[in-house]
């Protein structure tokens, strides 16, 4: 199993050179990188110059591309173009940010979502399955920024009503955190309504594929097999059906992680969080090819790395499934 | 005769469709004692395999009803039981074999703790190595090799026909007093079939269970079955023994089967199909059900307006046939047009 791993990440890598190139590329069409520079007004035309000699944009794409490949293995992700700070740290900060709120949504969505799943599916057209229905289709449609605005007036509207300072509406840390657990439990209140906006979507739509596998396999023969034995029927839920209709739906959550990292970009922006989302943004603005590079291959690998958990989690539930 | 072990009791069980409630079990009765094996016949939609399925309580609700009847298990309505009595039986009185031991499995349990879990619910102050090595035996009992090894496999690394064997120890693992197997060979290859209903034997033999077998193949009933039940439309057209329904047919439906299909102690040199279809169990036609497709009631008014009961001739030998008197001369006529023995005196089936 672990070759298996090793293989699937090996086999990856080829992936992640093309879609880096394509990138690199599509960044060089976009712009003029030193049109910051050139209005302002204390910089002269040597200077400009310098820096333009000096990291090689006269040379084709492809050139400039070789040589950022070449630097990765030393230099990290190298330095910004317009200052000689290094990116790697910015990017590992934000990685980590954003991080912290994707897989704590991520994973309340695949809780919530296996949970409503399930009892919409064993309660099927009852009013418990006809909410969750209508409100999953709510969560679908409605835009992500949308539901944190919401989230937050509820909460000025608390405020405002009670005088009770609820949760924390932006930034990821009040201005003096503490150490330790104390600076663990301001980050987790802090995350409180990012993780809710950036859930939604997933509970919405993980538990439509929960509801529809546990229905398909509350119907299937070892189900009959396992009433015919005497069993109850909480147990028949959980042992033999439950195990069965989580198959699918790991897939489906697993595969939709990038799709939770694009909705991340937009929550943080709603509530000003210093994380991957916000970075690229900030780094699209400026034309600067090299941390829009380092910040791609890092998503690449962290939604390649889902991807194979996802493997090994579906190998895990389905004995039928074998690594070689 | 003793008292029945299992006694069905005017069974009716519905199904409300989109087209209307469909009448799929309509005032079944017949009875299994101990140790015998009843074969149930007829044709694809005639309610044999919603019957059983009311026994053990598992129609599915909704669609379905149980709307009428009694289920007596040495006596005791199954039917009036509350749901937590009914689990009780389930698997431990009653046991059942299915069709398709392809899908009757959990693809993601490993065989032997699908097993184990059967005797556990149902007798939870055995240990867990028990209960591990009373697998074993039941896997060794119905001819899974290396038992011990197999204990821990997944379905889809046995076969069909083991799976099957399998299917059949969790069936016997808590010693059930009436045995079900819903056309238990019938999804399996043909050289797999007999192996697999020696094993069914051999469990029947070794718990002296009732059983009841549904079957299309009329070779299996030959072999197995001690009595026949033949359904037809939802109800219980003929009941006898196995030889008395092969030899001497008191329903016209019954010696439609007999001539319509190949069979192994009789050599039949044309068949005779019965001709129609099947009715629809919506709207069953008047009368006898049969009448349409029936050769010997020709239309005659009461086959059309007037609802044959079921006759007792004998200690469990019934049909539900207006005509029956004139059976003898129909078989006479079966059997010049199909040049097969039907009527035989002397037999040994
Ligand atoms: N879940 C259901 N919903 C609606 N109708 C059903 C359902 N289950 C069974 N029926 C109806 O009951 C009728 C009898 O079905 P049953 O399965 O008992 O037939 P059978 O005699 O076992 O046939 P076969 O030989 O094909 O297994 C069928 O015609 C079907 O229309
Ligand atoms: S009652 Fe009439 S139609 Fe029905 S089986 Fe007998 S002869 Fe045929
Ligand atoms: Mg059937």
């Amino acid at each position: 199993m672990l070759n298996y791993a090793l293989r699937r990440f090996l086999i990856s890598i080829p992936i992640i050179v093309v879609a880096t190139f394509l990138i690199f590329w599509a960044i060089s069409l976009t712009g003029d990188p030193l049109q910051d520079l050139r209005q302002q007004p204390n910089m002269t035309t040597e200077q400009i110059e310098r820096v333009r000699e000096n990291r090689g944009l006269d040379d084709p794409f492809y050139v400039q591309y070789a040589v950022w490949v070449q630097q990765i293995p030393t230099g990290g992700f190298g330095e910004y173009m317009l200052s000689p700070r290094p990116i790697a740290p910015d990017l590992q900060r934000v990685v980590i940010h954003t991080l912290q709120l994707v897989i704590a949504a991520e994973v309340l969505a695949f809780i919530v979502a296996v949970a409503l799943g399930t009892l919409s599916a064993t309660r099927q057209y009852s009013v418990f399955d006809y909410s969750t229905t209508t409100l999953s289709f709510i969560g679908y449609s409605m835009p992500s920024f949308w539901f944190a605005l919401i989230l937050q007036v509820i909460v000025v509207q608390i405020f405002e009503l009670t005088g009770v300072r609820l949760l924390p509406l932006a930034n990821l840390s009040s201005p003096n955190p503490g150490t330790g657990l104390a600076f663990l439990w301001d980050r987790a209140l802090h995350l409180v309504l990012p993780v809710l906006s950036l859930a939604i979507f997933s509970v919405a739509s993980y538990s439509r594929y929960m509801r529809a596998s546990m229905l398909e396999v509350v119907g299937s023969d070892y189900i009959r097999t396992a009433r015919a034995k005497g069993l109850k029927e909480g147990t028949i839920t959980r042992r033999h059906a439950m195990r069965n209709a989580l198959i699918p739906t790991v897939t489906v959550a697993a595969l939709s992680f990038g799709t939770l990292l694009s909705g991340a970009i937009v929550v943080e922006t709603v509530f000003g969080l210093d994380g991957m989302g916000r970075y690229f943004i900030q780094m699209l603005g400026r034309r600067d090819p090299y941390p829009i590079m380092g910040w791609l291959v890092i998503t690449s690998v962290v939604v390649l790395m889902f991807n194979l958990i996802a493997d090994l989690v579906y190998g895990y539930l389905d004995p039928r499934i074998r690594y070689d | 005769m003793s008292d029945p072990l299992l006694s069905i009791r005017g069974l009716v069980t519905q199904f409300d469709t989109a087209d209307g409630t469909v009448r799929a079990v309509d005032g079944v009765s017949y009875d299994v004692y101990p140790g015998e094996t009843v074969g149930v016949v007829g044709e694809s939609g005639s309610g044999k395999s919603v019957t059983v399925m009311s026994v053990l309580g598992l129609i599915p609700q909704p669609p379905g009803r149980v709307a009428a009847g009694e289920v007596l298990l040495e006596g005791r309505d199954l039917l009036k039981l509350s749901d937590e009595d009914f689990r009780d039986v389930r698997g431990k009185d009653v046991a059942m074999i299915f069709q398709d031991p392809m899908t009757s499995l959990n693809p993601v349990l490993t065989v032997g703790s699908q097993i184990a879990e059967a005797i556990e619910v149902h007798r939870s102050h055995l240990s867990e190595d028990a209960i591990r090595e009373r697998v074993i035996e039941l896997l060794e009992l119905v001819g899974v090799p290396n038992a011990s090894d197999r204990f821990d496999q997944y379905p889809h690394e046995y076969s069909g026909g083991m799976r099957q064997r399998a299917m059949i120890a969790m069936a016997i693992a808590n010693e059930p007093k009436i045995l079900i197997a819903d056309e238990p060979t019938t999804a399996l290859d043909v050289t797999i079939q007999a192996q697999v209903l020696n094993v069914l034997k051999t469990a029947q033999d070794e718990t002296n269970a009732g059983t009841i077998l549904i079957t299309h193949d009329l070779g299996v009933i030959a072999e197995m079955a001690d009595r026949v039940v033949v359904m037809y439309g939802g109800r219980v057209v003929e009941t006898g023994t196995v030889d008395e329904i092969f030899h001497s047919p008191k329903h016209p439906y019954t010696l439609g089967l007999l001539s319509s299909l190949p069979r192994p102690d009789a050599d039949l040199e044309r068949l005779e199909p019965i001709p129609g279809q099947p009715p629809s169990l919506i709207n069953l036609p008047s009368g006898c059900a049969f009448h349409p497709r029936c050769r010997l009631g020709n239309d005659r008014e009461r086959c059309r307006f007037e609802t044959p009961e079921r006759i007792d001739l004998d200690a469990g030998r019934s049909t539900a046939c207006h005509f029956y008197e004139e059976m003898d001369a129909e078989i006479e006529r079966v059997q010049r047009a199909t040049g097969a023995e039907i009527s035989t005196e002397d037999e040994d089936v």
